[in-house]
């Protein structure tokens, strides 16, 4: 009798936890994507320009990463589902309850390499420190990253692969929120030419944002 | 002494030769015997502007390995930052609008701007091959946008080079130039000396490569040491395209002692007389050095070439010049560049005021939109309502400004200007007067230019020598370097023109 | 054949001994004084990564005093090409500013006609725009 409780207990935990693991697989799977990020997550540029990067999967070999196999800690699973959680709830107050139209996009991105990392890259680029292919000049930074790995000079990919995943960033940072008012009128055009082409149909007009300094007047020259 | 240099060495017998034998104009010319060259080219051409690739590409054609040399680290010098209008008669703009022009005009305005000091068998050559060269330029790639006038010229003759810049013209030559197999640009190597032979042919050039121009030097022609030093041999001759010496602060006073070391230029750093001065030590002619031009559509509220003449010329055209003292006109709106300097020169000096150069709306919007919305925000043009906010922007006696205007708008509808003899025919004002609100307002000033003189040179562009009257043998020049086309005033439009022209002739001699 | 085996351990020690030294030429690098330093300072990011005068004066011997000018082919080497560069700041071409990418010269001009490692740069576009420039772009890095 105590036998068969133990098995049955078995039985439905096992079954159990198979649903469970694969309610998380699946959950997790279907949640890695820019499809699902884009949801909360203001990410409009990124996204934009990820789709335009060989990391979307437009390449020869059709690879393609998603957002969480470089954003998201692949050390352990429990750090995984954690940091994703914090995001997801991070993400998510800030697109229901903070100022999305003034995001400083490019404070944020003088910080990418806290947003990347490196074992995801890794991940993939499995010969950086060995690929022949390589001209002497790589070969040499990626010794130079090695070396500094685990001291307080650490760096990260995305220290000097400044646009990885998203060429072109610099370009649509400024296309969403220019660096230099003067930009503003032709920038936005060409960022609700951008989401116009990507969204296609379920494209909405942007809001054209009132300038931030005032363009006309003479003040940085005089004050020279 | 053993230690020193071969270029040590050529200085110390340069100096001895220029005290021993002063008579002797070609003491001073490196001579073959003690040169061995390090390369080997048919043509060298000295400077990358209009003149130098048209030389180039010109020669180049013919099937010659040409290599053109530039001391700077971009290509073009002045050209490619010029205002890219290229005055050309019976040009398709022309043709377009109705205008009737022709080489007998073209003549009679370039030589009434060069006050009798013109050569006229230059001229004459400028003339009769200034349609090849804008063909020439065409076929390399370059593409023209509108008509534009600029003072002196009778009729509206000047093509705009696309891009509204020189560089329209530049950028498709040089890459023309540089696709032609055997040729080659190279940039940041400078021409120290022209070698001759025994005979003082041209046979080739003493250069530094790897030369890196110095923007704080004083004098960078005397004091810069960089780079290393080369012996190239030019088989067929040897080309200066170098341009004029508007920013050479010693040589330009010692021409014209009027021009004060802290005179601002419309010209790029490296406008230096450094290779005019190695092609006298071989014995050319100089002609008119001290006829420099400085350019009247300037505003002294921005440096260098800056965007100004973009409005000046339009306003120039179509507007007034006031000066803000009397709040009366000051002279010919379209009077040749040297007569508008002076005035203006005069004002600033004497009146201890900046003239005002202004035009009404309906002139303005003869200007591509994105100009005039330019030379406001850079804040050299200002946007006014009303006459009286201009007189009391810039405080102008309003009533001598108002009397001024009204005069000037019956001078339009009459065609006729008693005053300062302003062309207002139909053609040029196409009857805009100044009436229209708003209205726009530039400062000016102007700033050294073009140097019209430079060495002599035949119709077929070959350099004469001083001594014997005659071509150097393998010496060639074109454009700004040479004298004698322009006489004492270079129209607007007119540097193209004849640096395309001349280039293209000295590199038919190959 | 005792000596045989002899000479050959000398001669492996020697080879051993030539090769560290060879190595130790190599590796070691000069130290970098305050001195150099303060002479010769170089920019925020490329210290931000750990570079070193050695990083980028490569194969110029072991003096810091006698480096020469690495020219564009060296600052090349990392940067990508001078199409690439344009194209980081293409926003620019919008207003026809971008100086990498300029009306008058496109992507030819060689790097150091404005940034300088060791000393402030500078922006050729000033000698004519000088009143453009500060709107169209940030200071020179």
């Amino acid at each position: 009798m105590k036998k068969r409780i133990i098995f049955l207990i078995f039985v439905i935990g096992g079954v159990f936890g198979l649903v469970a693991s694969l309610g998380v697989y699946y959950g997790l799977e279907l949640t890695s994507d820019e499809r699902f990020c884009v949801v909360c997550h203001e990410m409009d540029p990124m996204v934009i320009a990820y789709n335009d990067d060989v990391h979307s999967g437009k390449g020869k070999t059709g690879v393609r990463a998603r957002c969480v196999d470089c954003h998201l800690p692949h050390d352990n699973i429990i750090n995984y589902i954690y940091a994703k959680a914090r995001n997801g709830v991070v993400e998510g107050y800030i697109h229901f309850f903070e100022d999305v139209e003034n995001i400083n996009w490019h404070e944020n991105r003088a910080r990418r390499k806290d947003f990347v990392f490196d074992d995801g890259c890794l991940h993939c680029h499995t010969n950086v420190f060995d690929n022949a292919l390589l001209t002497d000049k790589a070969k040499k930074m990626h010794a130079h990253y090695k070396k500094l790995l685990n001291t307080k000079d650490e760096i990260g990919c995305a220290s000097c692969h400044v646009e990885v995943g998203h060429m072109g960033l610099n370009n649509m940072l400024n296309y969403w929120d220019p660096k230099y008012p003067i930009y503003e009128d032709k920038a936005y055009e060409k960022k609700e030419e951008l989401r116009r082409n990507y969204f296609k149909d379920s494209y909405v007009p942007s809001v054209k944002k009132s300038s931030k300094k005032d363009t006309n007047s003479s003040d940085e020259n005089s004050s020279k | 002494m053993a230690n020193m240099s071969r270029r040590d060495m050529l200085k110390m017998s340069m100096i001895g030769a220029g005290t021993l034998a002063l008579s002797s104009v070609n003491a001073n010319a490196k001579e073959a015997k003690d040169v061995k060259f390090d390369e080997e080219w048919d043509v060298v051409v000295v400077g990358s502007g209009f003149a130098g690739l048209s030389a180039g590409v010109t020669a180049a054609k013919k099937g010659n390995k040409v290599l053109i040399i530039e001391k700077m680290g971009r290509v073009g010098g002045n050209s490619v930052i010029n205002g890219g209008v290229f005055g050309v008669w019976g040009n398709d703009f022309q043709e377009k609008e109705g205008i009737k022009d022709s080489k007998e005009l073209y003549i009679k305005d370039i030589l009434k701007a060069g006050g009798g000091l013109n050569h006229p068998e230059l001229v004459e050559t400028l003339a009769d091959r200034v349609r090849d060269a804008y063909q020439l330029t065409k076929d390399c790639g370059a593409k023209y946008i509108m008509l534009k006038l600029h003072g002196g010229h009778s009729v509206p003759r000047g093509a705009l080079a696309e891009s509204d810049s020189g560089a329209g013209i530049i950028r498709p030559m040089s890459k023309f130039f540089q696709d032609i197999d055997g040729c080659e640009l190279r940039r940041k190597c400078k021409l120290d000396h022209i070698i001759t032979d025994e005979s003082g042919k041209v046979i080739g050039v003493e250069v530094r490569d790897e030369y890196q121009f110095d923007k704080d030097a004083q004098n960078d022609d005397k004091e810069n040491t960089s780079g290393t030093t080369k012996f190239i041999k030019a088989k067929k001759g040897v080309v200066l395209a170098s341009g004029g010496f508007s920013r050479d602060k010693h040589f330009r006073k010692a021409q014209d002692p009027r021009i004060a070391d802290d005179l601002d230029s419309t010209n790029h750093p490296g406008a230096t007389a450094g290779v005019l001065l190695e092609a006298l030590k071989v014995g050319a002619e100089p002609v008119q050095v001290s006829w420099i031009q400085s350019l009247p559509l300037s505003s002294p509220d921005e440096k260098g070439y800056g965007v100004s003449s973009a409005f000046t010329h339009e306003s120039f055209r179509f507007g007034i010049i006031v000066s803000p003292k009397t709040g009366k006109r000051y002279g010919n709106e379209l009077a040749n560049r040297k007569i508008q300097a002076d005035y203006e020169f005069k004002s600033k000096n004497e009146d201890g005021v900046y003239l005002l150069s202004m035009c009404d709306s309906k002139a303005a919007a003869e200007m591509l939109p994105e100009k005039l919305e330019k030379v406001q925000k850079v804040g050299i043009v200002k946007k006014f309502d009303s006459l009286e906010d201009i007189a009391k922007e810039y405080n102008m006696p309003l009533d001598e400004f108002k009397k001024t205007v009204a005069n000037y708008n019956q001078y339009v509808k009459d065609e006729k200007d008693p005053e300062f003899g302003k062309n207002l025919s139909k053609d040029i004002t196409k009857g805009y007067d100044f009436s229209v609100a708003p209205f726009y307002v530039s400062r000016v000033i102007p700033k050294v230019h073009h140097t019209m003189g430079g060495v002599n040179i035949t119709p077929k562009a070959e350099v004469i020598s001083a001594d014997t009257n005659k071509p150097i043998p393998g010496l060639y020049a074109a454009g700004e370097i040479t004298g004698g086309v322009h006489g004492a005033v270079r129209l607007g439009s007119m540097a193209i023109a004849d640096c395309l022209t001349f280039g293209m002739i000295a590199g038919e001699n190959f | 054949m005792k000596t045989d085996k002899l000479i050959l351990i000398f001669m492996s020690c020697m080879l051993i001994f030539t090769f560290s030294i060879s190595n130790d030429n190599n590796t070691t690098q000069v130290e970098i004084t305050k001195e150099m330093e303060q002479k010769y300072p170089i920019k925020a990011h490329h210290s931000q990564i750990g570079l070193s005068c050695f990083d980028c004066h490569e194969n110029q011997g072991n003096d810091p005093f006698k480096f020469k000018n690495i020219g564009d082919k060296g600052c090349i080497s990392c940067h990508g090409d001078k199409k690439r560069v344009a194209k980081r700041l293409q926003y620019m071409d919008m207003l026809k500013a971008n100086p990498h990418n300029s009306v008058h010269d496109g992507p030819t001009l060689y790097c150091d006609e404005c940034h300088y490692e060791h000393k402030k740069s500078t922006n050729m576009c000033l000698e004519c725009h000088e009143h453009e420039v500060p709107r169209w772009m940030g200071v020179t890095p």
